[in-house]
């Protein structure tokens, strides 16, 4: 028997026209590790709150969802809430209490159980998963990858059959959430627990995987093992869901078995030819800078460890620079301080040729340097999204998207791609000439990573100069002309995104990673297809 | 080791009932030179209170024994005139003592908030109602929350040319539209974390309130030595006479005083008698290491 059945499941949102999800029958059996991948608003959240009776909203419901032949809307909250376990996106939201430990309690606590109990299921899980150097910690001082593998111990100690995980890695750096996926895969491997977890991650998650499910409007649109994906998907918009070395394969028209991961890229690509094609030679020329850092030193706390240290960087007028790094290695802290927000205590931050304390009375921030942070919830004053742009009309005009369907919204209610460009169409709105973005690409899927890329590019062309501070390499790989490594409170290395992606082994798209032992320019998918000989994908 | 900052937290929260009560509701000046002197032993060996807070102490214990005969001009013995108002000995006198009672208070109080982290505290509420024990947890994480995120909005706001004028209604409505964002996105996330809760099984049924203390021998024994201690001393604080006004009549050195008075001299340094113990058995436990 399947421990999971979903039987002509569907479901409508309260005022929705189309159901969000429609007709979804599925088996999965127990210990199988699922991978469900889709566009934003195809109904991937939607269907795994369905399988958590806590979690379902508000809608009208049809089919139904048994675990282990039971059906789940009829377990009692104790039984449900220990028999399946759910961890959502936002890592810092999830956290309930202050302290590591008392996290790790609170679910079984919840449930009433004994103390030895509780004492003995903290110990086990804070070795399982290598949280016991921080178990006296408080958890608001643990970085968002920590968060998030706590949020999963805490679901955890209530030891589940079932794991949905709604793109958790979402918010994480590279490093981070693969470290997370690791610790899913041996949760999995080891203890046999069942997994489904909807991520856009291909890399690390579909060379793992036993099934991919591919959600299109509400229906699923593909439901097989991963190996067979590739050539079943291969002229279809759903191979962008698969890993660059299975895109590279179908690109090139492979035969066989697909390689899914890097390694099996490698030998496949390696039977290949390199195509010559000729580059437009690059011209180099002598171009004003933006912005310009020297020497710079900063830290937060008098008796506190340098954040920036020596720290060099220039940004020339009209690039997309992209600066690359780990989470918390001090990159957002130096755009704050690139941006007048905090002050370095020694060396010189000049824009546009000009000291920052040159820019009086606000004057940076009408018309020269515009920040967008990390969390652009915090960019939102307003109820709707009408009140938001108002005044902002030019910079609406500058972005290939149509904000009118939204004004009614609330800002808070759009989806992350949506959020992103209406925080940037504020952003624009002083007409800055400068812009520095801090993790623009965060949360954000394979379409509208594109469509940003694009808008990107776009307002290159108008001639703004672009600082992009991102952990997303596959992103900066798309549109930045020059990138660089963030490392120990200073710039390691500045060089133009080809040199700097094939030269990296470790800090590099998946794509470069594949190709580099053939040719120098296939960072990204559709350049490695070009390469070596496909018709283009 | 069991220092007494590891002690059971009910160890601690009793001690410092029985210090503080000691020092406050008794007007002794025999008691409260002891109180004041192991307050600030314990204050200093704790590391509750540097330097600053130091000086700080004394200029409050300066001000607060300057004010009484300053204003207060009871007693007997006139010592000298201060425009026209007569200065005592017995105001003085008092006055002194009152400083060394709030002094002594705050002392205690510093090492009270020093030994007894968040964890204790919830470990004490926890055991008369898990529930207030997790309010008080969340409301914990909350502050510092709400703090990082007050600082994100406000950076955020400015970068992006929130604060067009520079005066000051112009900063005041920035102020309160990051308020509003701030409330906003609070409520907004509340609803994840409610989810989390829910979906681990919050309101599923009676609560149970987990902490990693125990109660031990140690803890055990030192509740009555403590309890002890506190009975000897009220006793002797009751035995002994102290009348500052109008004329002093003091009787502190009877044998029920001076009992008390040892009693709350071993209290007062309690901590420290643990502690130095503690350490030499840490000593010995070394040399078989």
């Amino acid at each position: 028997m399947a421990r999971l059945t979903l039987e002509g499941l569907s479901f409508t949102y309260p005022d929705a026209k189309a159901p969000a999800l429609c007709d979804v029958d599925l088996q999965i059996e127990g210990g199988e590790f699922l991978t469900l991948m889709g566009a934003t608003g195809s109904g991937k959240s939607t269907l795994l709150r369905l399988l958590k009776p806590e979690l379902r909203q508000n809608g009208t419901l049809s089919g139904r969802v048994l675990l282990d032949g039971k059906d789940i809307g009829g377990l009692t909250a104790r039984e449900s809430a220990s028999a399946v376990g759910f961890v959502a996106q936002n890592p810092e939201e999830q956290i309930v209490t202050d302290k590591v430990w008392h996290e790790l309690a609170f679910t079984l606590e919840s449930l009433g159980a004994r103390r030895e109990l509780i004492a003995r299921r903290i110990a086990e899980i804070a070795a399982f998963f290598d949280i016991e150097p921080w178990l006296d910690r408080e958890t608001a001082t643990l970085s968002g990858g920590q968060k998030q593998l706590l949020n999963l111990a805490a679901v955890m100690t209530a030891d589940p059959e079932v794991l949905i995980l709604d793109e958790p890695t979402a918010q994480l750096d590279p490093i981070a959430a693969s470290r997370f996926i690791d610790t899913l895969h041996r949760l999995n491997r080891e203890t046999g627990l069942t997994v489904i977890i909807s991520e856009h991650r291909a890399e690390e998650l579909i060379p793992i995987s036993d099934r991919l499910l591919i959600l299109e409007e509400g229906r699923l649109a593909f439901c097989d093992t991963p190996k067979k994906a590739a050539s079943a998907l291969k002229d279809t918009a759903y191979l962008r869901f698969l890993t660059a070395s299975a895109r590279i394969f179908a690109g090139t028209d492979g035969a066989g078995e697909a390689p899914l991961s890097v390694r099996e890229g490698q030998a496949y690509v390696n039977g290949l030819t390199v195509k010559e094609i000729q580059t437009a030679e690059k011209t180099a020329e002598q171009k004003a800078s933006a912005l310009s850092l020297k020497n710079v030193y900063f830290r937060y706390e008098r008796r506190g460890a340098d954040v920036l240290s020596d720290l060099d960087l220039e940004v020339k007028e009209g690039e997309i620079f992209a600066l690359l790094g780990r989470n918390g290695a001090g990159k957002s802290t130096m755009a704050a301080v690139a941006a007048g927000l905090r002050r370095a205590y020694s060396g010189s931050v000049r824009v546009f040729s000009k000291r920052l304390k040159d820019y009086t009375n606000g004057s940076l921030y009408q018309g020269v340097l515009s920040l967008l942070p990390q969390d652009t919830e915090n960019v939102f004053l307003r109820e709707t999204v009408r009140e938001e742009l108002c005044g902002c009309e030019k910079a609406e005009e500058r972005l290939p998207f149509d904000f009118k369907p939204l004004y009614d919204r609330h800002p808070f209610d759009l989806s992350g791609g949506e959020r992103q460009l209406a925080a940037l169409c504020k952003a624009l709105s002083t007409n800055p000439r400068l812009l520095i973005l801090d993790e623009p690409s965060k949360g954000l899927d394979g379409n509208m990573k594109a469509l940003l890329c694009g808008v990107l590019k776009g307002l290159k062309r108008e001639g703004v100069t672009i600082l992009m501070i991102s952990h997303d390499v596959e992103f900066a790989a798309l549109c930045a002309d020059r990138c660089a490594l963030f490392s120990q409170g200073r710039i390691a290395a500045a060089d133009e995104t080809e040199t700097f992606l094939f030269e990296n082994r470790f800090y590099t798209t998946a794509a470069s990673r594949i190709t580099r032992q053939k040719t120098r320019g296939g960072y990204t998918v559709e350049r490695a297809v070009k390469l070596l000989g496909g018709a283009g994908c | 080791m069991r220092r007494f900052e590891d002690m059971n937290p009910l160890c601690a929260a009793f001690y410092y009932l029985c210090v503080l009560g000691l020092t406050m509701f008794g007007m002794n000046p025999l008691t409260l030179s002891l109180s004041l002197l192991s307050s600030i032993l314990s204050a200093v060996l704790f590391g509750a209170v540097k330097g600053r807070g130091h000086a700080f102490s004394l200029i409050l214990f300066l001000i607060a024994a300057l004010i009484n005969p300053l204003i207060v001009h009871n007693g007997m013995t006139v010592l000298f005139y201060f425009n026209d108002n007569p200065i005592t000995l017995e105001a003085v006198l008092y006055g002194l003592t009152a400083a060394g009672m709030i002094t002594a208070s705050l002392y205690w109080l510093r090492c009270l908030s020093k030994v007894m982290t968040s964890d204790k505290v919830l470990y004490i509420f926890g055991r008369f109602s898990p529930k207030l024990a997790l309010l008080l947890s969340m409301s914990l994480r909350f502050i510092e929350l709400l703090r990082v995120r007050w600082r994100k909005i406000q950076d955020t706001q400015k970068a992006l040319g929130l604060y067009r004028d520079g005066n000051l209604i112009d900063a005041l409505r920035g102020r309160a539209r990051v308020l509003s964002v701030l409330i906003g996105w609070t409520l907004e996330n509340g609803i994840v974390t409610a989810e989390s809760m829910e979906g681990r099984g919050y309101g599923s049924g009676r609560r149970t309130s987990y902490s990693a203390y125990r109660m031990h021998l140690s803890d055990w024994l030192f509740l009555p030595v403590c309890a002890g201690l506190t009975a000897v001393a009220v006793v002797g604080q009751v035995r002994s006479t102290v009348v500052f006004y109008p004329d002093m009549q003091m009787e502190l050195w009877n044998l029920w005083g001076i009992l008390g008075a040892a009693a709350f001299a071993v209290l007062g340094t309690l901590p420290l008698i643990i502690n130095a113990k503690e350490a030499l058995r840490w000593r010995g436990l070394l040399s078989k290491v």
